[in-house]
């Protein structure tokens, strides 16, 4: 028994001692090229590694229906994509008619403009297929909007680039909704030879000219002229995106932006990481003068909790927030919780004339059901946060419940099984050593 | 060896009177300036607003000129405060930041932020992309936010409320279970009074603290009613006074170590924030230390206490009905 239990005690020193070395380097799993992040490849949120968050919403008055807020979300996210933002979050919330973005800084990004973009991204840029009249042009001889709308960029079901076989360039095919079809089958047999002008709001895009009626049902198509592949290729795609994350059915208007720049999330980083670090030195230095070797064990015990905790946040990709580093912290103080309550336990236990090891399994047994409704009512906490918080406050929600359940899993276990495995070693059995 | 603790023990339920003339004065000072300050600090998270901390060349810069300049291109109220925080990424190169708060109701368009961030730049002759973060909140926004924090509490309260009468009805029964409600209360009403009296904006770290504190605190009562209900098994005959007394001691230990391990860590991270000036870590972990320090002082001097007085209350009747019945 004594045997095993020191084997287990080394497993279990082990296991603590690998997740430290993962949590701090990660680890390249060799042959499927597959790795384990370490804690500093975290997913950070918008107050670390800069970026902005913002709530845009319908104006006053405008109830969109659940289909406007799905194409609300598909607009936003192609605005996204034309301007290269990939690594954005956004979150839909139908109930209220909302849209929440989060936009990371970019590194090496210098001009830091969040609210320039947050404006553009709710504009509703009314794009329009005008009938256009050649006396009304600009100082450059471009063309006016008149206000003779064929249709409008929500008629156009999809605009793709497609290659024209005969001319070997790329064109724009237009693929209409019926009625948008019709209307558009009338204008273009009224208007062989003459243009019809893209608008977006009151700024020309492109204004091809009808060569024939195009009847309702076919995909018009838009060729760009003369110019070599490569060109007409770009121009095609960048005119198909630009019609297809056409017009929102409404303008959407910023009700909350937070923005943060990446230096002072950097900053804030760095001071609560080191907070981190030496709260967890006090917490070990408490408890090892308070209830010195089993001290020694919460304290082991307690980096393992510390740790997976890391390991599992980063694994699963959980986006870390200043709350949530401050909720890995206040774990660190919490998690300590159980053991303290188990070696009050043992050392009355001993005061009481057990032996240590008896001592040991009834203040394990006695114990349990205190720490265990003590980490039930913090866990109910952790999942009402979770449920009412947004963004940074759900990160807190998260990194308590993961904590507290991690922290019951290791009292429980690597505590008892390394106190277990020296209960039988002569010399720590001395009671100074409990504390008693 | 049994024996010696008792002989120094602390007589925490004799002395009740003083632990609840000490909450009392607290929560009346609250109350008080509640109503002397005509209702909460909200912070612009709950009621709308916007802040912009934008870097600045020197923390010398004339506020007054500062605020001149803005309400000349928004024509709307500002207030503009100096800051300074260190620089964790380059030693000795402190970064300077200019506050500028806007009221309420006058949340800013992104036109008008634009332009107030130009002027600056302009007037206060600021480097090109200066640092800066802002918090720009619509009114209804806040409302909306303020109004799913106390959702968050009270669900959480009638949840943490089920869980207790549920494991206090097998345990040590109702009236256990009541009075940790009420010390669960107490700690709540402790944390609105500091930071009424105290005047400092409520926002939502401050609702996630409060619903982490009626999670955690009750740890400590849970474990002083198991105790007491080990003890009442064991010694039948002895006075509910002298039962309590004996189990708040007993656990004494085990309630203050774990407190000060908390602590222990909260305060390590409010003196990092606080010397860094890193105001939302500040505003995290200040309302937790209070909480966390209540919820120990009510579970051992509140709770306790309280059930002695109910149990008493209980036994006088009983005895007072006895002689009807004989």
């Amino acid at each position: 028994m004594k045997g095993k239990n020191g084997v287990k005690s080394f497993l279990v020193i082990a296991i603590i001692i690998g997740l430290t070395f993962l949590a701090i380097y990660g680890l390249n799993i060799p042959g499927i090229n597959y790795r384990i992040p370490s804690a500093k490849e975290s997913r950070t949120g918008i107050d670390i590694r800069g970026g902005v968050r913002a709530t845009l919403s319908a104006p006053v008055g405008v109830v969109p229906t659940d289909k406007e807020m799905e194409t609300v979300r598909t607009i936003i996210e192609k605005r996204l994509d034309n301007k290269n933002i990939f690594d954005r979050t956004v979150i839909l919330e139908k109930l209220n008619g909302r849209i929440i973005i989060e936009i990371p800084w970019k590194q090496g990004e210098t001009d830091f403009n969040p609210q320039k973009s947050i404006d553009e991204l709710g504009e509703t840029t009314l794009l329009t297929f005008q009938e256009v009249d050649d006396t009304k042009l600009d100082a450059n001889g471009k063309y006016l909007p008149t206000g003779k709308i064929i249709i409008q960029g929500l008629d156009v079901v999809d605009a793709v680039p497609e290659l024209d076989n005969n001319t070997s360039q790329m064109d724009v095919s237009l693929k209409l909704s019926s009625e948008a079809g019709k209307k558009f089958e009338e204008a273009t047999g009224r208007l062989i030879g003459k243009p019809i002008a893209i608008f977006m709001d009151d700024q020309l895009i492109s204004a091809p000219v009808v060569n024939s009626q195009i009847p309702a049902g076919n995909g018009a198509r838009i060729t760009l002229g003369n110019r070599n592949m490569e060109e007409s290729a770009k121009e095609a795609k960048e005119l198909a995106s630009t019609i297809r994350s056409g017009a929102l059915p409404f303008k959407l208007e910023a009700r909350e932006i937070n923005s943060v720049s990446p230096l002072l999330g950097e900053n804030a980083l760095n001071v609560i990481v080191r907070a981190g670090g030496i709260a967890l030195i006090l917490v070990w230095i408490f408890m090892f003068i308070y209830y010195r070797l089993p001290g020694v064990f919460a304290n082991v015990a307690l980096l393992g909790h510390t740790v997976i905790q890391l390991v599992v946040i980063s694994w699963l990709g959980i986006t870390l927030t200043l709350p949530g580093i401050a909720g890995i912290i206040l774990t660190i103080g919490m998690g300590v919780d159980a053991n303290v309550i188990i070696f009050e336990r043992i050392k009355e236990e001993i005061k009481n004339g057990k032996t240590l090891r008896s001592a040991i399994d009834v203040g394990f047994k006695r114990a349990f059901s205190a720490i265990f409704d003590a980490n039930m009512t913090t866990l109910i906490s952790a999942i009402v946060l979770y449920i009412f918080g947004t963004g940074p406050i759900q990160s807190f929600a998260i990194t308590l419940g993961l904590g507290v359940v991690l922290s019951f899993i290791t009292a429980i276990t690597a505590s008892r099984i390394m106190l277990k495995s020296v209960s039988g070693i002569n010399i720590a059995k001395h009671h100074w050593l409990y504390g008693a | 060896m049994v024996h010696r603790r008792e002989k120094t023990m602390f007589d925490f339920i004799g002395k009740k009177y003083y632990f609840f003339v000490l909450s009392a004065l607290i929560i009346i000072a609250g109350i008080t300036a509640y109503l002397i300050n005509g209702g909460f600090n909200l912070d612009i998270q709950f009621q709308g607003g916007t802040v912009i901390e934008i870097q600045v060349n020197d923390n010398k810069t004339d506020i007054k000129k500062a605020e001149e300049f803005i309400t000349s291109v928004i024509n709307k109220k500002v207030t503009v405060q100096n800051s300074t925080i260190l620089n964790t990424t380059e030693v000795g190169k402190d970064i300077n930041l200019l506050i500028i708060n806007i009221a309420s109701k006058d949340t800013l368009t992104g036109e008008e932020q634009n332009k107030v961030i130009e002027v600056l730049k302009k007037e206060l002759k600021l480097i090109d992309s200066p640092q800066m973060t802002v918090r720009n909140i619509h009114p209804s926004i806040g409302k909306e936010l303020l109004n799913k924090g106390l959702n968050a509490v009270v669900w959480a309260s009638i949840l943490i409320v089920i869980y207790i009468w549920i494991r206090f009805n097998v345990m040590s029964g109702l009236s256990a279970g009541i009075m940790a409600i009420i010390a669960l209360l107490h700690d709540v009403l402790i944390m609105f009074s500091v930071y009424t009296i105290f005047n400092i904006p409520l926002n939502e770290s401050f609702i996630a603290a409060i619903l982490t504190i009626i999670g955690y605190s009750m740890n400590d009562t849970i474990i002083i009613y198991d105790r007491i209900r080990e003890n009442s098994n064991q010694l039948r005959r002895i006075p509910v006074a002298e039962l309590v007394n004996k189990s708040v001691s007993q656990t004494l230990a085990r309630s203050i170590n774990t407190v000060v391990t908390v602590l222990i860590c909260l305060i390590t991270v409010y003196i990092y924030a606080s010397y860094n000036n890193i105001s939302s870590i500040k505003e995290f972990s200040l309302p937790l230390i209070v909480g966390i320090s209540s919820g120990c002082y009510s579970s051992i001097f509140i709770a306790g206490p309280l059930w002695v007085m109910w149990k008493e209350r209980e036994l006088k009747r009983k005895l007072g009905k006895r002689p009807l019945k004989a």
